[in-house]
This record gives structure tokens, C-alpha cells and sequence, in this order.
């Protein structure tokens, strides 16, 4: 178990990292889903040991890390863009940590051999370790960074956007197998994302970092239909956040959600009674294949978002620049108290 | 019976590729042209006149274009000039493996250890500064500094550590030495420097994460990944060593008789045909050592 706690990085006047408090539990795939510049990066190299928090504790197990220097700490890490030693074969950089590691190296070649075509069949790379790196595609690195990695054996192996640098396609392949491989292995992988399909598609556990801090951290359907505050409910791009005013006093005062496929839309005037409503401009629709977004314009400015599956229809027609309420079922708003 | 014509056209036309084809080689033509113009004439036809005029009778005033071997025997069968080859070599050797000894470390500060682009310009751009003089200064400043009265054997008699001046500092092989590591250096520190830049920062970090100790990340990555930069450092230091006079002439005290020496002297006495046969020799060596490192690394592999 990978413990952090109220761990903060300072880089001069700003904060990436804000009193992290953040679990990984034993054989968990853990997705780690934060936007571009959160710190997401920051908290996987402190963790790996490449840089040291100014405050706070990471320990495994009980075990204490933070200080040990990086080559000490027994943690994985495959880079976003692999990092692969260009001057050596696949088998040579599969074998790497086994061969040079500080701690308890093998030296018996035979040992070497078996276990590095142990690795590389696990990850479906069985006869490639003869090539050369510049001479495999992008997927295939990416598994090649994934062995190099596992075959030490790591308590933790955490991924950072192991899937930014493949194509679509790639992506989709590459997620399956990720999650099957650590089952296999029966250890925690953290992989962190700033895609939230991804986080969510991947994790057993998915934790959202927003501003330094872990907001959130939950099973996946628990964080999408239950997000415990505004930050967690704005990374998964599935839910609208507006002031509770703009539904007059039916909703008191705070924020409020309401998930994009939670929102009816009517005509002015024409909202099926108790259900709370917002009035809102049409801007414009989305085709999105199976889908079709809708964007709206509310009063003060927030934009909206409804979505509309084409086999279940529920919107009517509309006109650009029309007004049209937005209504929702009570129950299906989340309120959130203090600042947005 | 009028029937759709299949046939291509007679006409010889030049298809959009053929054109292209076409234009592309007159470009690198173009490009060629000036270099290869500049090469054979200044180079390819000179070396070949050397090679020709080596082979010349010498007399004691003159030189005519009978042919004759009276020259590469004299060369080959003197004991001056077969240990002159070998006082080359030997420079050569030590001062190649001195410039990567204190160059190394440089480079691997300036490329490695300094992340900031600005910093790592201006540290390079240091390493220059000293050719903002004049070679022949560079060289005879180490006189005032190695000399008997020197600023070294001052020092050190100062210190109590010896009480006779070294006189093996300055006038010797030793002077000869540390004066062309100290000029050479930089050519050594420059490639390898970008060499070690070039290396990716999570390359290293990914074998520090395997497990590796910095002694061993060093020797299996870093030192790997840079030997190109060693490899263009060492051409470009032995091809101006092996071609070396001013250092040994002003430093040395005429003691170190460099293969470049001989040609200087034999072309001040009018020997001509014996200046040609030391220089053949001495490109013969220059040829030799870069096609050597040539073939240790493979450069074209890092282009």
C-alpha cells in the first residue's frame, strides 16, 4: 500500500503539490485524473524518487521512501515518452534493471535470458528481443517501456500518460491490455491521465487532483454519479455547474450540477410542474455520431451542455438564438456549498 | 470505324516525375559545384603534385623533375626521421588521451549537469575566450608560466615543497604537451558536450528508476550515448596535432622534433622533394588515424 500523506511541492512562488493525502491500496489499478499543469507529474516523480517533497511523508507499507534516493526505492515508472536507452537492443533494455540494479543485480546470463522472455511474451513482444529500438513501431515501445519496467519487480509501477504518445486505435488496444497484464502481475499500477474516459475506463479506483489537492477519490461509477465537490464533478466533463440562483428559489444558494444527459429542454413557459428550470439561449448543436450535443447560453453567462442520444430523442426542435428553459429532476441536481 | 484511341502519345514529353527528377539533380549540382571546384584545386591537385614532387632529384641548391627514390630512401633509411614519426605518434597519443581526461568532465558538467540553456551557452562560450588571442601568445604564455623562474617553480619553491626549480617543465616533451591539451581542449569539450546534451533527461531518470548507481548509468548510458562526441573530438584534435609545429618549435627548445618541424625546415633550406616525402608520410598517418576512429564509431548512425 502506497501511502501519501499532506505532501506539498513548491517550485519558487507557486504550489504544485498543496498537503497531497492520497492512498493506493494493494493490487489496485488506480487512475490518476488531473488537467494539464495540476501536478500530476509532479506527484508520480516524487514518488519515484526524482525529486523530494518540501513537506509531508510517502511511505509503502509503512515503510517510509521520501529521502531514500531513487534507485533504492524499488518503484516502476514508465515515462510518457518510454525513455528507452536508444543504444540498446529490446532484450538488452528489458534486461537493464535485472543486470545493473544496485540492489541484489542477476548476473547469471541463463537467469537473465529466461526472465526476459518471460517479460517480453507477457506483454505479446516473444522474438522481438533481438531488434533494434529504432526499428519497432510506437505500441511496441510502449510494451517494451512496460517490461523493462515490471521484470524488477516493483512494489508499484505508475504510468504517466502511458497512452499520449500512441494513436487512437492504439489507445483503445493498449488500455485492454494494460489492465490485463496487472492483473497478472497482482501489482498497483497509478496511472495518470488528463483524459477522463480513460481515468474511468482504466481504474478500479479513480482519484481526481485539482489545484494541489486530491479532491476525490473513489470507485469509477461512484465519482461519475456522485462527484463530492465542484472541482471532481468539473474534470469529468459530464456535468454543467451553475449558480443554484439562476433557478430562482427553488434551489436555495451554492452551486449546483446536473449532468448533460440529466436536462430536459422545453419551450419558454412550458416546464412540467416541480421539476427546478433555467432559463437559457440555444447556441448551437454538436452531431456526434451516436450522440448530439446542444449548447446553451444561461443569463449570466455559463455555458450549458445537454446531450441527446439518437436512439432515445428527447429534445424538440430548436432555433439558434431561441430561448428555451432547461428543466431537470430534483433529484438529479448535485448542490455543492461554497465557492465554485 | 472510329475507335478510342489507346495509344499513348508519340510525342517524347517528360513525365511530371522525370521533370522533377530532373531539377532536383541540377540543384545538387549546383550546390556541389563551388566545394568540388574548391577541392580539386586546392587540394587534390597540390596532394597530387606532393606525391609527384617527392619523387624528384634533389641537389644541394635545386630540385629537378628527374624521377628518382634517392629521397624516400634517405627518409626511410635515417634514424632522425623514423624516430621524428615516432615522437609524432607518441604526442599525438598522449595529448589526444590528455585532451579527453580533462575535456571529459567539462563536457559532461556543461552537457549534463547544467539544464539551463542560457548557462550552458555561456560555459561554452567560455571555453573560447582564450582564442580571442593570437595563437603564437596562447602558446609562448606558457613560457612565463613554466619556465625556471617560472611562475609554477616560484610557487612551489615558495611552498617548501622543492628546493631546486623543475627544469623539465618548460624546453621539453612536457611543455610541448601541456601546451597543446591546453589548445586543443576545447575541440575536444565542444562535441562531446553536444553529444551529452542531446541525451534525453528521462533516459537517465528511467535508469536511475531500474535500479542503477550514477557509476553504473555512466558507463552503460551515458558514456555510450556520448563516444560519438569522444569520436569527432579526437578527429578533429589528432588532425591538428599530427599536423603540429608552432607548439614544439617555441616551446620545446628545438628538443621535439615533430614530423611538421621537419617539413618546416626542409622547405626553409629549399629541399623540396624531402618537404613532399615528410608530408606524403605525415598524410599517410592523418588518413590512417581517421579512418581508425571511423571505424571504433559509426557515425553515420548519429547524423
Amino acid at each position: 500500500m502506497l501511502t501519501l500523506s499532506r505532501v506539498s511541492r513548491r517550485y519558487g512562488e507557486t504550489t504544485a503539490l498543496d498537503g497531497v493525502d492520497f492512498v493506493v491500496p494493494e493490487n489496485t489499478y488506480m487512475s490518476l485524473l488531473g488537467a494539464s499543469g495540476s501536478g500530476k507529474t509532479t506527484l508520480l516523480r516524487l514518488i519515484a524518487g526524482f525529486e523530494e517533497p518540501d513537506q509531508g511523508e510517502i511511505s509503502i507499507d509503512g515503510e517510509r521512501i521520501d529521502g531514500q534516493p531513487p534507485h533504492l526505492r524499488d518503484i516502476g515508472f514508465v515515462f510518457q515518452n518510454f525513455a528507452l536507452f536508444p543504444h540498446l537492443t529490446v532484450a538488452q533494455n528489458v534486461s537493464y534493471g535485472l543486470r545493473y540494479r544496485a540492489n541484489a543485480p542477476v548476473s547469471n546470463e541463463n537467469e537473465i535470458k529466461d526472465r526476459t522472455e518471460s517479460v517480453l511474451s507477457l506483454v505479446g513482444l516473444s522474438g522481438f528481443g533481438h531488434r533494434a529500438i529504432s526499428a519497432i513501431s510506437g505500441g511496441q515501445r510502449q510494451r517494451v517501456a512496460l517490461a523493462r519496467t515490471m521484470i524488477c519487480e516493483p512494489r508499484v509501477i505508475l504510468l504517466d500518460e502511458p497512452l499520449g504518445a500512441l494513436d487512437a486505435n492504439l489507445r483503445a488496444r493498449m488500455c485492454d491490455e494494460l489492465k490485463a497484464i496487472r492483473e497478472r502481475l497482482k501489482v498497483s499500477f497509478l496511472h495518470v491521465t488528463g483524459s477522463e474516459t480513460e481515468a474511468l475506463t482504466m481504474g478500479d479506483k479513480v482519484a481526481v487532483l485539482s489545484g494541489g489537492k486530491i479532491v476525490q477519490s473513489d470507485a469509477p461509477d461512484t465519482l461519475f454519479s456522485h462527484p463530492n465537490n465542484v472541482d471532481a464533478a468539473r474534470h469529468l466533463n459530464a456535468w454543467n455547474i451553475f449558480e443554484a440562483g439562476l433557478c430562482g428559489p427553488a434551489m436555495g444558494q451554492g452551486t449546483v450540477a446536473v449532468r448533460f444527459d440529466q436536462i430536459d429542454v422545453s419551450a419558454e413557459g412550458e416546464v412540467p410542474d416541480g421539476r427546478p428550470w433555467l432559463r437559457a439561449k440555444y447556441l448551437t448543436g454538436e452531431f456526434n455520431g451516436p450522440t448530439a450535443l446542444s449548447f446553451f447560453r444561461a443569463e449570466d453567462g455559463t455555458l450549458l451542455q445537454v446531450i441527446d442520444h439518437l436512439s432515445q430523442p428527447r429534445l424538440p426542435d430548436m432555433v439558434e438564438g431561441q430561448h428555451y428553459d432547461l428543466h431537470f429532476a430534483p433529484d438529479a441536481a448535485r448542490q455543492f456549498h461554497g465557492a465554485a | 470505324m472510329t475507335a478510342l484511341s489507346t495509344d499513348t502519345p508519340t510525342k517524347p514529353t517528360h513525365s511530371p516525375a522525370e521533370l522533377r527528377e530532373k531539377q532536383d539533380r541540377r540543384r545538387a549540382m549546383g550546390l556541389l559545384t563551388p566545394g568540388l571546384l574548391w577541392m580539386s584545386l586546392f587540394m587534390v591537385l597540390p596532394m597530387c603534385m606532393v606525391v609527384y614532387v617527392s619523387f624528384w632529384t634533389q641537389t644541394t641548391f635545386a630540385v629537378e623533375s628527374t624521377l628518382t627514390t634517392a629521397s624516400w630512401e634517405r627518409f626511410l633509411s635515417s634514424s632522425t626521421y623514423l624516430s621524428a614519426i615516432g615522437t609524432t605518434l607518441r604526442v599525438w597519443a598522449i595529448v589526444l588521451v590528455a585532451t579527453v581526461v580533462v575535456g571529459y568532465p567539462v563536457a559532461l558538467f556543461i552537457g549534463l549537469f547544467v539544464r539551463n540553456k542560457t548557462f550552458q551557452t555561456a560555459l561554452l562560450v567560455a571555453c573560447v575566450i582564450p582564442f580571442w588571442t593570437s595563437f603564437l601568445i596562447r602558446v609562448i604564455a606558457w613560457r612565463p608560466m613554466l619556465g625556471t623562474e617560472g611562475a609554477i617553480n616560484v610557487i612551489l619553491m615558495k611552498l617548501g615543497i622543492i628546493s631546486e626549480p623543475l627544469t623539465f617543465l618548460l624546453f621539453s616533451e612536457f611543455s610541448v604537451l601541456v601546451g597543446m591539451t591546453q589548445i586543443y581542449c576545447v575541440f575536444m569539450v565542444g562535441p562531446i558536450t553536444f553529444m551529452l546534451g542531446r541525451i534525453d533527461p528521462s533516459v537517465i531518470e528511467a535508469a536511475r528508476d531500474l535500479g542503477a548507481s550514477f557509476g553504473t548509468i555512466f558507463r552503460r548510458i551515458i558514456l555510450p550515448l556520448s563516444l560519438p562526441g569522444v569520436m569527432v573530438g579526437s578527429i578533429f584534435v589528432s588532425v591538428m596535432v599530427l599536423g603540429e609545429f608552432a607548439t614544439a618549435a617555441s616551446l620545446s627548445g628545438r628538443k621535439v622534433n615533430l614530423l611538421g618541424n621537419i617539413i618546416v625546415s626542409q622547405v626553409g633550406s629549399l629541399k623540396w622533394a624531402f618537404a613532399a616525402v615528410a608530408g606524403v608520410v605525415l598524410t599517410i598517418i592523418i588518413t590512417a588515424v581517421i579512418a581508425l576512429a571511423l571505424r571504433i564509431v559509426d557515425l553515420r548512425k548519429e547524423m
